[in-house]
């Protein structure tokens, strides 16, 4: 026979009796303490339930006059401490009382628990009996800072020199560093109770706190980075300080190739570390092969815990000897194409959580915009000092006015030095030779926004020699539509100039030589 | 030569316990009531147990007036202790297992 739940019945042939009455037991209070009184007194004196009562073995009488269920004050102080540890049992916060000596004295479910499967090492990891402080003192590592600041508050508040003691601390565990606010008060009128220990586990909190401002440290390093390389290696960076992770590297899509290759990388400065970056710069990675090509493939971030064996990915196994058996690799995405892998490597690789695969989203999409752009930025440049070349290899210019026709850029052999154009007018320049009609006519084209071809003019050279040109030129407008003024090309036409002149003059003297014919 | 007392056919004791949910003296009589049948009436007995606070007129029918009480119904006669059974030698006399 084992205890069995009330209201039911028990052993082999058990009966369970019908529901066909419910009374709730009657509250405490005046009332129901003068109904009691009443209904004992009528019990027959000296019989067995007056003497049950009489001996404390008693729980609850029932009124023969209307069969109303009277809990004696014992059991209703017993069932309002069970609704209490009810409740205590369901918070989520970790709960103790400790007496004079900081042994724990009850603790809540959440606490209890947390003792069950020694998640921690001070704090919630102490069993109900056990001293509180022993296991402060205990503390050990990263945590003994903690096991003395936390016993020393536990110690001011049992002697009453401090009401309340409120700390926050992380334990290592076994799922990774979780981090607790603690909170002590006093108790003054429960002996043996002394303090309550309330202890919150604010580890997603804190995490998601610390995710964010790794996210935001993305931000600031893509704002401030100059050019990829530099934007790879403090993303890396700062992904690998705030996550605790020795090294990471960016492989790149090689579109022509279709292969991963090594791009860029940081790590922390240990011999194994670096050793092990120098072996993967010309690492070379097909798609769907080992943790990289597979992240490629699938679009989806994927990780090795610490610890885990998986032959399959054994192209991710670090080097031997180093605490990098774990790896994390997540897609750098630009336009929903994938772009290029990052790859983190520690042995503190865990399986992420919903917040930490939200983050590496956020980074992978913000870091393959950067990069995306970045690469349109290098193409323009590319193309503009291809542009700048060609020009300078020609005869020709390429000129730019603003919306008052004066000239905001002047690259190739142009009439004047660049330092003389800028800022004037055509018509402005000191060496023009050309008569005024000329340039009315065509300020009135200009005025106008007409484009304007082989306009020809003539510039004394310094040596007092006339240089001739000709231009072309069209209006420009900006994304609204307004005029922002003309660009165009230049040419020296001297040397053709020149030959018609003489030409002319030739065939002038010519004529002249022959005189006059007589007929 | 000893004349052995014949035994005593195995009569299934047939019980009703009557308690209030969680209250210390009614648990304490559930463990009582435990070792007694375990010692004294191993696979003979017959037990129900009630909670008066989920039905207080069934107990009131049946006479209850104060948790716990056992009620031995069978086999005659009747008996009736009310307590949480810490007193064994009353509880095996109600229970007529010992004389």
């Amino acid at each position: 026979m084992k205890p069995t739940p009330p209201a039911a019945s028990m052993n082999a042939e058990s009966v369970m009796p019908g529901r066909e009455e419910h009374a709730p037991a009657e509250a405490a209070g005046p009332d129901a303490g003068r109904r009691l009184e009443k209904v004992i007194l009528r019990l027959v004196k000296g019989g067995p339930e007056r003497l049950a009562i009489e001996a404390g073995q008693a729980d609850a009488i029932i009124d023969p006059a209307n069969g109303t269920v009277i809990l004696l004050p014992e059991v209703q102080r017993q069932a309002r401490n069970r609704h209490i540890g009810s409740a205590l049992d369901g918070l989520t916060a970790h709960i103790a009382v400790l007496d004079p000596a900081g042994v724990v004295l009850a603790a809540n479910k959440t606490w209890r628990d947390a003792a069950a499967t020694r998640q921690t090492r001070i704090g919630p990891g102490v069993a109900v009996g056990a001293s509180y402080l022993a296991a402060c003192a205990a503390a050990d590592g990263s945590e003994r800072v903690d096991g003395i600041a936390i016993a020393a508050g536990i110690r001011q508040v049992i002697a009453g020199e401090r009401r309340h003691f409120r700390y926050d601390h992380a334990c290592a565990s076994p799922a990774g560093p979780r981090w607790f606010t603690l909170s002590i008060r006093g108790v003054a009128d429960d002996p043996p109770a002394r303090a309550v220990v309330y202890c919150e586990d604010v580890t997603e909190r804190k995490r998601g706190e610390s995710l964010l401002a790794l996210e935001h440290a993305v931000a600031r390093c893509l704002a401030d980075a100059g050019n990829a390389p530099a934007a790879l290696k403090a993303v890396i960076r700062a992904v690998c300080e705030t996550q605790g992770w020795d090294c990471g590297r960016y492989f790149r899509l090689d579109p022509a190739a279709g292969v991963l290759r090594h791009e860029e990388s940081w790590g922390v400065p240990t011999a194994a570390v670096e050793q092990f970056l120098e072996k993967s710069r010309d690492l070379v990675v097909r798609p769907g092969a080992g943790l990289k090509g597979r992240v490629y493939q699938t679009g989806q971030p994927l990780w090795i815990r610490g610890g885990a064996q998986d032959a399959d990915l054994s192209q991710t196994a670090l080097a031997p000897g180093t605490d990098m058996d774990g790896a994390f690799a997540f897609p750098v995405m630009s336009e929903d194409q994938t772009i290029g892998v990052l790859a983190f490597s520690h042995h503190t690789v865990r399986a992420p959580d919903d917040r930490m695969l939200q983050t590496v989203h956020s980074i992978g999409s913000q870091l393959g915009r950067f990069l995306q752009r970045q690469q349109a930025l290098d193409t323009l440049r590319r193309n503009e000092a291809r542009f700048r070349k060609l020009t300078e290899l020609s005869n020709d210019w390429y000129w730019e006015q603003d919306r008052d026709f004066r000239f905001t850029q002047s690259v190739g052999h142009g009439i004047l030095g660049a330092g003389e154009v800028l800022g004037r007018t055509l018509w402005e320049l000191p060496n023009i030779v050309t008569d005024d009609d000329e340039w009315v006519t065509h300020r009135s084209h200009l005025d106008a926004r007409w484009s304007f071809c082989d306009l020809e003019f003539a510039a004394v050279r310094p040596d007092g020699q006339l240089s001739y040109y000709c231009i072309n030129g069209e209006p420009t407008y900006d994304e609204a539509g307004t005029f922002t003024g003309y660009c165009g090309t230049g040419l020296n036409i001297t040397d053709r100039k020149l030959a018609e002149i003489a030409l002319r003059e030739r065939a002038a003297c010519s004529l002249a030589a022959s005189g006059p014919v007589s007929g | 030569m000893s004349r052995k007392k014949p035994a005593p056919a195995a009569t299934t004791v047939v019980m009703c316990l009557y308690i209030a949910e969680g209250g210390p003296n009614s648990v304490q009589a559930i463990a009582n009531l435990e070792a007694i049948c375990k010692e004294h009436l191993p696979d003979r007995f017959k037990l129900e147990i009630i909670d008066v606070i989920q039905h207080p007129l069934r107990a009131l029918a049946d006479g209850i007036v104060v948790t716990p009480s056992l009620a031995k119904l069978s086999p005659s006669p009747t008996a009736r202790v009310v307590g949480n059974l810490s007193d064994k030698s009353s509880v095996l006399r109600a229970l007529g297992l010992r004389g």
